[in-house]
């Protein structure tokens, strides 16, 4: 195959090669980080939280006025809730999964916050709050209804003599050794014994805890006026059974107001809301550019075949192939499209590597880079195909005509 | 000057390759619309609400956290964002500021109010009077209750106008009494339409939530014994386990605004905090090093990382969009006028200038131009409604992520300056290349 009228067709035309290659390239940077970051945000939405979010919704309730009994409200909510067909399980709680709703505090090895400590996010809940979160326990064992704490308001801070963690919050604390009936101290330096440990779940998100460092204390809150009702249904109920008991719920009390009551499944598609825009935006904005850019292709070579007709009957006349003919467009564009994906590797490197910086993401995956020269090369040639064969069909006499 | 001539021609000619010119018309449409989208939602994420006051207002914030860590690791030069209760009213006494704000966000219940049959749970502020005036809040009836409420407090309610059109059906309900939290309220004043975004007076509970719909005199929360629902921090190990313990512990939840005019009372109030927290290290506060800011809002909304990575990265690879249908266009206008160049080298041998071709070819990019920035514009217009319905079905009750996809008659002059510039800037080389085009090459019939 000689390549040299291909390069001096190239040459003729040495701007509008480059602004292709340009578009190529700049298409192949977008698309080599635009794929690799939609995967880090799937990865991160595909990440589990240990707990049944579809089955299980929350309820918050606040009380109307100042002298509101939270605890005997808490008490027939959870009742009701508990009698409910289709619950399998309720718990008072004081913070909502999955949401910035709660709190969260340190644990410390040691009192006087000498030696390591951990941050959790707190998890006050009854002696049914490991079954309605569907927490597994792994060592240990669950609070006895003796054990409960049951806060009045104005308890805004008391004191818990035992407390179950997850896993991660175990690990953090103490690292390779067994968690189980160690003793940890709070801010207040008050002795806090680990009496289970539960497989990880996704505790309050957005205020620094990490997600799967979670504190569940024997307490039934009401300090603040104000508590969550979670609840467990029978698999696919959800949806159903928390508008039977907003309904009820609404009316049974009028000392206290729902605040608002959702499905943990909203939350979750909150929390997700953001990853998966942006993994839409990349993945759209990524698929226009690559098509504007194949079609870019597409259309100038079937003008440039159109433009070039002259040239193909000559190069016809004299004695090449109809599929000779073909090569030569495509190995035009070939040259195109390589220079492209070369400025578009440097171009992918760069990008990714500021990304990097500026974001705070993880370095580019080559692999995304191979895999994105493929594409590129492959639909960039694609796009020329059916140019490159109509020119072939035109025919040799066009090299004799003076028109 | 022959410009409707040289347009008659352009149209022709853009005509003459209907694929073509479709083509570069969809890639400019598209890119323009994706900038646009990109560019509102960042351009309201990151604009100023309150530009016109932002070298009078500022945030007050004192470092009165641990002497062990700051308050966020992830920035460790900046102070905690919100004070505590005794920094904060010791602060609020002085009478530095033209006007001062302290504030909370709490629960509240509404009831009382005429055809209401359940009590409403309504999101409140407890603040202080001068809020209203400093953040140019409109008013609809009434105004704000006066300093004297501030002090007892007073029984006096500030509500919004929604929720004055759910409670009152929009009447004036200035003078009648509602029952906030169990408690008799008089509506003192109810706000007209007022979202600033982001809600930079309190980005850290919500940036771009609603404000709220009730407000009361900052001493309410203490005077019925109610913890305030927003962000609360905090860092050290005395007790609060009651609620007078809490409010005179080391815990952080009050946000302070004040209003200070020029640079010598903006001193003078910087030189009372740092005095301030001097003072109160005897005590054994303040430990860590002096870190006391007063920041405007432009600054406070960027060091509060208002503006997410995500839209910054968004707006670039929308950039890279455009600059990628840009380039398509270029190319393409590029190839089309050096296929015509014959016809340029008649018009030149009939004595047409360089300039008169150059005119001509310009005037056909300009036509391609405002097709293109018109198709733009208007997919634009639909890729905001679309994520306006995107954000609507999947944030919270009262974020107003939606709301950001307004598009304002500013931005739309802006839009389409952008469109068509950056359009016609691409078409610049191709039609000064054919101007320049020797025209003996192509009277030859070869």
């Amino acid at each position: 195959m000689n390549i040299r009228p291909v390069v001096s067709a190239l040459l003729r035309n040495r701007v509008g090669a480059i602004l292709v290659a340009l578009e190529v390239a700049i298409a192949l940077a977008v698309l080599v980080n635009a794929a690799f970051i939609v995967g880090q945000r799937i990865a991160k939405i595909a990440e589990p939280t240990g707990l049944d979010q579809q089955d299980m919704f929350a309820i918050a309730m606040a009380g109307t006025t100042t002298d509101f009994d939270a605890q005997s409200s808490a008490r027939d909510d959870i009742a009701y809730l508990r009698s409910m067909h289709g619950v399998v399980s309720a718990a008072p709680a004081g913070t909502i999964p999955l949401t910035g709703d709660g709190s969260n505090g340190e644990l410390y090895l040691e009192p006087d916050q000498r030696g390591g400590s951990a941050v959790g996010s707190w998890l006050a809940t009854d002696e049914q709050g490991l079954r309605t979160l569907g927490a597994t326990l792994i060592a240990g064992r669950n609070f006895r209804a003796s054990e409960i704490r049951h806060l009045a308001r104005g308890d805004i801070d008391q004191a818990v003599p035992e407390v179950i963690v997850t896993q991660s919050m175990a690990h953090a604390l103490f690292p390779g050794r067994n968690a189980l009936g160690q003793v940890v101290y709070d801010r207040q330096n008050r002795p806090i014994t680990i009496i289970g440990i539960v497989r990880d779940f996704v505790g309050q998100v957005g205020f620094g805890s990490p997600p799967y460092n979670v504190v569940i204390l024997p307490q039934v809150p009401g300090a603040y006026g104000s508590y969550f009702c979670l609840v467990r249904t029978e698999p696919g109920r959800a949806e159903a059974i928390l508008h039977l008991a907003e309904r009820h719920l609404a009316a049974s009390n009028a000392t206290r107001v729902i605040f608002f009551a959702h499905t943990l499944d909203y939350y979750k598609a909150q929390l997700d809301s953001d990853d998966r825009n942006m993994a839409i935006f990349l993945v759209v904005v990524t698929a226009l550019i690559l098509a504007i850019t194949c079609l870019g292709i597409f259309g100038l070579t079937t003008f440039n075949v159109s433009t070039r007709t002259k040239q193909i009957g000559t190069m016809r006349a004299v004695g090449a192939r109809k599929r000779d003919v073909v090569s030569h467009f495509l190995l035009e564009n070939a040259i195109i499209v390589g220079l492209g994906v070369l400025i578009g590797c440097t171009l992918a490197l760069g990008v990714g590597y500021w990304l990097s910086m500026e974001y705070g993401l993880p370095r580019l995956d080559l692999y995304f880079l191979a895999i994105g020269v493929l594409i590129l090369a492959v639909i960039g040639q694609l796009a020329a195909w059916q140019p490159a064969r109509r020119a072939a069909s035109v025919p040799p006499s066009v090299a004799t005509r003076t028109v | 000057m022959r410009i409707g001539y040289y347009l008659r021609l352009a149209l022709k000619s853009l005509a003459r390759t209907p694929g073509l010119t479709g083509l570069m018309m969809c890639a400019i449409g598209l890119g323009i619309a994706a900038c646009i989208v990109m560019l509102t939602i960042y351009h309201a994420m990151s604009g100023n609400p309150i530009w016109w006051k932002n070298n009078v207002l500022y945030a007050v914030t004192m470092d009165s956290w641990s002497p062990g860590e700051p308050f966020d690791s992830d920035r460790p030069t900046l102070p905690p964002p919100q004070l505590n209760y005794r920094d904060a009213t010791y602060l609020f006494q002085s009478t530095l500021a033209k006007r001062k704000a302290i504030m909370y966000p709490i629960k509240g219940v509404v009831s009382g109010a005429p055809d209401q049959r359940h009590p409403a749970p309504v999101l409140t502020r407890a603040t202080t009077a001068d809020f209203f005036a400093m953040f140019d809040v409109p008013f609809e009836y009434g105004g704000a209750w006066d300093a004297a409420a501030d002090r007892t407090p007073g029984p006096v309610v500030v509500i919004s106008r929604e929720e004055n059109d759910r409670l009152f059906g929009g009447a004036d309900s200035v003078g009648r009494t509602i029952l906030w939290n169990g408690h008799p309220f008089r509506i003192v004043g109810v706000m007209g339409g007022w979202w600033p975004k982001p809600r930079f007076y309190d980005v850290i509970n919500g940036a771009f939530d609603k404000p709220e719909d009730v407000y009361v005199p900052f001493g309410w929360g203490p005077a019925l014994q109610q913890l305030p629902v927003g962000m609360v921090a905090c860092w050290s190990d005395e007790s609060r386990s009651t609620y007078t313990a809490f409010l005179g512990s080391e815990c952080n939840w009050i946000q302070m605004w004040v209003e200070l005019p020029n640079a010598a009372s903006r001193n003078r109030m910087l030189a009372l905090m740092n005095a301030y927290a001097v003072s109160q290290r005897k005590s054994g506060r303040f430990q860590r090093p002096l870190n006391n800011r007063l920041t405007r809002v432009g600054e406070w909304l960027t060091e509060q990382g208002v503006v997410t990575n995500d839209s910054r990265l968004l707006l670039r690879l929308a950039f890279a969009f455009l600059a990628v249908s840009l380039i398509n266009t270029a190319g393409i206008l590029l190839a089309k006028f050096l296929r015509a160049a014959p016809t340029a080298g008649v018009r030149r041998a009939l004595g047409a200038t360089r300039a008169q071709i150059f005119l001509q070819h310009l005037i056909e990019v300009a036509a391609l131009s405002l097709a293109g920035s018109a198709l733009g514009l208007a997919l634009g217009a639909l890729g905001l409604r679309a994520m306006h319905w995107l954000y609507a079905i999947n944030t919270v009750d009262n974020s107003g992520y939606q709301e950001l996809t307004h598009f304002d008659p500013a931005g739309l002059a802006w839009a389409l300056a952008l469109a068509f510039l950056s359009t016609f800037a691409a078409g610049l080389y191709p039609a000064w290349r054919i101007g320049r085009m020797p025209p003996a090459s192509y009277l030859k019939s070869q």
